[in-house]
């Protein structure tokens, strides 16, 4: 024990550390004022908007879930970059958490503040009901008492997801597609009833008999991984479905998804559908992404951002659907020449359609 | 020169051999746990929070811009690494005692009101595991019993309309009934069929978790006419009532902390039951011998822990949450075993200890929201607290502190070390025995 | 070959185990070290085996210094110890188990099986040891197992033999053959050190005594000193031997036995009809080599164990379906066998330890609290009645010695109202000191008229406490004879000779120890 004493421990890591880096030079210029202004310092061109604090907690996940926390973490990132805001985040790590941390963002003088996830929607809403001067946000969910001062953000994914299962029901081989979720909740099966919808009307369209694993949308009863995390579970659901002879996939369980890709690239002929993001960029299996259905949160963060730094933040629900571009399909990078035209033809009469309010695509799940 | 018990037949070749060494010697790493000095939890904490420090620094982006030019502006770093630390560790105070920025006197008393209810469910689950710490067994179902004990007391809460005391009371009797079923399953099983209860506490976890995944989704379960896996809120009658008014989440649970912690000294130290437990954990062959039933002492101890971890579920439930939803236990059933190790499985170190890391949880939410220093840190000082507690020898090194086998010691010890010595002197080294 | 210390000293930690111990063994000697239990005896034989290196002093064999790193240097250097319990795998044969670490080899390291063989027949042939080198060892009974791990020792070419408490685990006549081969041994020119804390042995075999008493050498003695010197010099003050007591007087019969059979885990029979019948007043010593089913005779009368048939009968009720506290509760007082295991809560204080099979009974508790202020008095006067040494009753008990904790536990089980008192080795590990109070106290209880079953395997305490002698051999009562029953008839029944025949073949063959009593008698 002697031998090994915490001096020799800390002398030979901080020996490591100089070695490594420590050889640089000063700053030519010590900034003059607080760190607020070394950081505002790089970022002339951006508008001043420091009086302005916005603000996030996050639910379990936390910011590196590569789900819905990472992307409102990236728009607000990417509002503080364009409009000069200050803001602070929170990662909550139990349900538990969700209040004080709401409550720490008030207490920081965060002009608006918004919690991502269902499970905020409580913390949020009693945080709105005292603090009727500050402005609040809910992803995925709505506030139960509805305040003026919080807006819910809500993304109608089903539409998205037919054409995502309009393509699937297309483009499969085997005439059969699966998809499944990690946990059984509004804000997932919503993906999963638009894309049976899409395969089903794709079968009414062609006469055709694609069938589709994983989620029977009248049952409300399909296959879960059983949480966000789990990526061998992904990985064994997949390997059923493969087996099953599905060739298309769409797991909704964020990093869970990844587990689906890694069966899926062993299988070699199967793809895949994100979720969320576009998985070509987001993630390195983009050689077997068919598309992606996108869920774009990180625009709504920043858009309510914008909104609220202007001083015009209002209540009203921003509801991303195909129309406003809230969601949508994502381009078929590497598989662009393999998708027929007259599928893609087909997915802009669909959109279209959607858009006009000609076709709607129901789920008891989506945003009321 | 204790001779083999003759009863070798009785066990040829145990199949179960390695796995019982295996448990043996959890329940022997326990109990010196549970032996360790008040010094050493002590210093334990001062080398957590030193770690914590070293890991901020690592982590922080306006130190790690200082040692780019190290050699050119030493001063820079020592600086940037001072204030850095200062206000890290300023905010956990704030944030966890006394914040003397906050804008309204009562802003300021706030923290340690909070560390007091993020202490609540520590506490009691911490006594839960306790009582099966000192009675020699390994309860690492508190998580579970947290869970059902939260989720009875739950739909007690929201689905009957009873009178104001009347439905508190039920809710929690039923969070702590919900949670002594649960550990019960895993006393009798062990009572009656010797199942080792760590494998079954473990697996009654996981069997928690899926059972309240699967109620959340049941409409007559959740009642709340949505799809959300989230159930209802419980009555306002049922809700265990503020201490401190509005602005302040304080509530009665941390009576029922206390009164907890009472009780289970008073079990432990001073009652038959208690005394029953307490010789199962030391030894159980001598337990027996002297007629204590022993498998009935046994489901008891889960039982009683059970019922102790549901109360815990009960009141975070009742007190803070009002809404079930699936990650209600979060991580407390693992923090309370934490809890009760920290605590020395001793009911008032139980209690200090659940105050400790309920102090960690507020101040670490001040901290990541005004340094932003990551709330893992806060995990990091829990862990390292514990970790060192489990090594003495290596907190004793760090700090220069003898040897409790060298001198410089209190002479009880001295005289215990000396009669091991002797019998070390006794008995050969290691020997095989040969059975006829 | 001559085997010398100086000045070895070992220490754990703080305590000395052995303070500059000066021995000689001269060639061909076989030299008793004598002493209580801790005093330092088998430290010392490790040191010299190597397995412990001393703090200070020289080890010389014929006037050489050596030192050791292990027993593997030690058996270069001729030395060979047999360790009181056997390092013999029970799935070997003897040949195996003879060369087990030293095979000897052919030509690339292929076994010598047959070289080993023929090793083993060499030596059991030269001293008339009667080994089947084929035989497995777990067939093979205590006595020549032990022989076993003699010819493994003489296989190295042992010159010093070290023998650890060797004769604890043998019947009498087994000693016997033991001493036979000691003998033969030493005209053969092996030095022995025999280690041992049994003073009738001693002054039968050795040549040379040397006492040993907490870790210093105290005295050198020839056998011709008489045991009570031994003892006194061994102890450190005067000690009675045997303890005076009145001759019994039995009244009716108190408790009894009837039929008693029992089963082990494994469905092996373990208890065999077995009858005893004790009267008040009386102690009946169940004697037999251990194993035998004493352990499960006492486990079975207390409840730790259930029987399948007979009845357990005390003051005419029959306790057989009774749990443990419940017979205890009827008046049992049980001294278990195994005092750290069973008797007491090494972590329990004093006090805890002294009310442990009675905590929830009046006045020590209400039945739901108990009362500490109560049991702590009660913990004071009773066990200063009883001469325990100790700080407070507030201290953990495993701060006191094995004598005092066994006298806390004996206060218990006495302070009791008991109305029939069964012991199993009630001093095993005991200083002289203690087990002559111990004696003692088992003998007050018994003049009260309580019924008193003692179960032993030292013949020794049996023929001091015993008015009656049951003995046992494989779970039989083989028989039950008077108190003062001639030790070779107790050593031919203990291997399963029934009582007539024991006591002619005892009248025929007298063995070396017996012969050693008679002469020291007259």
């Amino acid at each position: 024990m002697r031998s090994f004493t915490p001096k020799a421990l800390f002398s030979l890591a901080a020996v490591g550390v100089l070695a490594l880096s420590a050889c640089g030079e000063a700053p030519e210029e010590e900034p003059e004022e607080d760190d607020a202004a070394a950081e505002e310092n790089g970022e002339a061109q951006a508008d001043d908007n420091s009086d302005f604090t916005a603000c996030l907690v996050s639910d379990a996940g936390g910011w590196d879930d590569q789900s819905f926390n990472e992307s409102a973490f990236t728009g607000l990132q990417n509002a503080i970059e364009d409009f000069g805001i200050e803001s602070a985040t929170a990662e909550s790590s139990s349900d538990s958490d969700f209040g004080p941390n709401v409550d720490a963002m008030v207490q920081q003088g965060c002009d608006l503040t918004f919690g991502v996830g269902f499970l905020l929607e409580d913390a949020i809403d009693e945080a709105a009901q005292e603090n009727p001067d500050l402005s609040f946000g809910i992803i995925d969910s709505t506030l139960p008492s509805e305040p003026d001062n919080g807006k819910p953000l809500v993304f109608n994914t089903s539409e998205a997801a037919y054409l995502a299962g309009y393509v699937a029901a297309s483009m499969s081989e085997t005439d059969t597609v699966a998809t499944f979720g990690g946990i059984q909740i509004p804000s997932v099966t919503v993906f999963m009833d638009g894309f049976a919808d899409g395969v089903d009307r794709f079968n009414e369209d062609n006469d055709a008999d694609v069938s589709l694993l994983g989620w029977d949308k009248e049952a409300q009863d399909g296959s879960f991984s059983g949480d966000f995390d789990d990526q061998s579970a992904g990985r064994a659901l997949t390997e059923q479905f493969l087996a099953q002879d599905a060739d298309i996939i769409m797991p909704v369980a964020g990093p869970v998804g990844l587990g689906a890709a890694g069966a899926i690239e062993d299988d070699g002929d199967a793809k895949l559908i994100w979720v969320d993001t576009d998985g070509y960029e987001s993630t390195d299996y983009g050689d077997i992404i068919l598309t992606s259905v996108l869920k774009q949160i990180a625009q709504a963060v920043y858009d309510t951002v914008e909104e609220g730094a202007a001083g015009e933040f209002t209540a009203e629900p921003y509801v991303g659907d195909l129309e406003n571009e809230g969601v949508g399909l994502a381009p078929f990078h590497d598989f662009e020449d393999e998708v027929p035209d007259e599928v893609k033809d087909k997915i802009e009469e669909l959109t279209a359609e959607i858009i006009s309010g000609e076709t709607v695509v129901e789920s008891e799940n989506a945003p009321q | 020169m204790s001779t083999e018990k003759k009863n070798n037949d009785d066990a040829p070749a145990a199949p179960g051999g390695a796995l019982k060494e295996a448990e043996s010697r959890l329940h022997y790493a326990v109990r010196e746990l549970s032996q360790s000095s008040w010094v050493i939890t002590l210093l334990s904490v001062v080398v957590a929070l030193v770690v914590g420090a070293l890991l901020i620094l690592a982590t922080n982006p306006q130190v790690q811009a200082t040692t780019g030019y190290f050699f050119a502006q030493p001063g820079d770093f020592f600086l940037t690494s001072f204030e850095v630390i200062r206000d890290a560790y300023s905010a956990l105070f704030r944030g966890a005692v006394y914040d003397w920025q906050a804008a309204t006197p009562d802003r300021a008393i706030r923290p340690i009101t909070e560390t007091l209810v993020n202490a609540v469910p520590l506490i009691l689950a911490g006594l839960g595991i306790a009582i099966g710490f000192r009675s020699g067994m390994l309860n690492i179902g508190g998580q579970g019993q947290i869970i059902l004990g939260a989720t009875c007391a739950a739909f007690i809460g929201y689905a009957f309309n009873l009178p104001v005391g009347a439905h508190l009371l039920l809710a929690l009797v039923g969070g702590a009934l919900g949670g002594a079923i649960w550990g019960g399953i895993a006393g009798v099983l062990k009572a009656k069929t010797g199942a080792n209860e760590v494998i079954v506490t473990i697996m009654l976890n996981n069997i928690a978790l899926y059972l309240l995944a699967w109620l959340l989704r049941q409409q007559w379960f959740v009642q709340t006419g949505s799809n959300q896996p989230i159930a209802a809120p419980v009555e306002d009658s049922a809700r265990l009532f503020g201490l401190l008014g509005t602005g302040f989440r304080l509530h009665a649970g941390i009576l029922l902390a206390i009164a907890a912690t009472v009780f289970v000294w008073w079990l432990l130290e001073r009652s038959t039951l208690g005394f029953e437990f307490r010789a199962i954990g030391e030894n159980p062959d001598a337990a027996r011998t002297a007629g204590i039933n022993v498998p009935k002492a046994t489901a008891l101890v889960l039982i009683i822990g059970g019922g102790l971890c549901g109360l815990g579920g009960a009141a975070h439930l009742l007190g803070t949450e009002y809404r079930l939803g699936a990650g209600i236990a979060g991580t407390l059933g693992f923090d309370a075993i934490t809890v009760a190790l920290l605590g020395r499985s001793k009911p008032l170190g139980t209690f200090l200890a659940g105050v400790l890391f309920g102090g960690l949880r507020a101040g670490g939410v001040l901290m990541q929201a005004q340094t932003g220093t990551p709330i893992d840190i806060v995990l990091v000082l829990q862990s390292v607290i514990v970790l060192l507690i489990a090594a003495p020898p290596l907190v004793r090194a760090i700090f220069f502190l003898p040897n409790p086998d060298g001198t410089a010691k209190s002479p009880r010890r001295r005289r215990l070390k000396d009669q091991q010595a002797a019998e070390a002197a006794q008995e050969p080294a290691p020997t095989q025995e040969v059975t006829k | 070959m001559k085997l010398q210390l100086k000045g070895v000293t070992k220490r754990f930690g703080t305590f000395t185990a052995n303070d500059r111990i000066d021995l000689t063994v001269q060639p061909g000697e076989i030299h008793a070290l004598l002493g209580e239990n801790g005093a330092g005896k088998s430290t010392l034989m490790n040191t010299i085996y190597g397995l412990y290196s001393p703090e200070e002093g020289e080890i010389l064999l014929d006037d050489k210094l050596v030192t050791f790193n292990g027993p593997g240097d030690a058996v270069e250097a001729g030395i060979g110890m047999v360790h009181q319990h056997f390092m013999l795998i029970p799935v070997f044969s003897v040949t195996e188990s003879v060369m087990l670490g030293y095979e000897p080899t052919r030509k690339a390291g292929i076994i010598d099986f047959a070289e080993a063989r023929r090793r083993v027949q060499e030596i059991s042939a030269r001293f008339g040891f009667d080994v089947d080198p084929d035989a497995m060892i777990e067939d093979l009974p205590v006595g020549a197992q032990q022989r076993v791990e003699i010819i493994k020792a003489l296989s190295r070419d042992a010159k010093v033999l070290i023998l650890d408490e060797p004769t604890a685990v043998l019947t009498p006549q087994e000693t016997d053959e033991l001493i036979t081969i000691m003998r033969q041994l030493r005209e053969s020119g092996t030095s022995i050190v025999f280690i041992t804390h049994k003073l009738r042995e001693v002054r039968a075999i050795a040549d040379k005594i040397t006492v040993i008493r907490r870790g210093k050498i105290v005295g050198q003695a020839l056998p011709e000193s008489t045991e009570t010197e031994l003892a006194s010099l061994m102890v450190g003050r005067e000690v009675n031997l045997t303890t005076q007591k009145e001759p019994a007087e039995p009244g009716d019969i108190g408790f009894s036995v009837k039929d008693l059979t029992v089963l082990s885990g494994a469905g092996k029979v373990v208890l065999d009809n077995v009858n005893l019948d004790i009267a008040r007043g009386e102690i009946l010593c169940v004697a037999g080599v251990d194993g035998n089913g004493q352990t499960e005779l006492a486990e079975a009368i207390v409840g730790l164990r259930s029987a399948v048939a007979g009845t357990i009968t005390l003051d005419g009720t029959n306790l057989r379906r009774m749990n443990v506290k419940e017979r205890l509760n009827s008046g049992i007082g049980f001294v278990p066998e195994d005092r750290s295991t069973d008797g007491v809560i090494p972590g329990f204080t004093v006090t805890e330890n002294f009310v442990l099979d009675q905590y929830d009974q009046q006045p020590y508790s209400n039945g739901v609290a108990m009362k500490p202020s109560v049991m702590r008095e009660a913990a004071v006067q009773q066990i200063s009645r009883f001469d325990v040494r100790l700080g407070t009753v507030d201290d953990p008990i495993s701060t006191l010695s094995g004598g005092n904790q066994q006298k806390v536990v004996l206060a218990r089980e006495m302070s009791r109202d008991i109305r029939f008192f069964l012991a199993s080795q009630p001093t095993r590990g005991l200083d002289v000191g203690s087990i002559e109070f111990v004696h003692r106290t088992i003998i007050e209880e018994r003049d009260k008229g309580t019924p008193c079953l003692i179960v032993s395997t030292e013949l020794d305490e049996v023929s001091n406490l015993a008015d009656r002698i049951a003995v046992m051999y494989r779970g039989v009562v083989v028989g039950v004879v008077p108190g003062d029953t001639d030790r070779d008839v107790l050593g031919l029944m203990m291997a399963g000779v029934p009582v007539e025949e024991a006591y002619a073949q005892a009248k025929d063959h007298h063995t070396i120890l017996g012969e050693a009593d008679e002469e020291a008698q007259t």
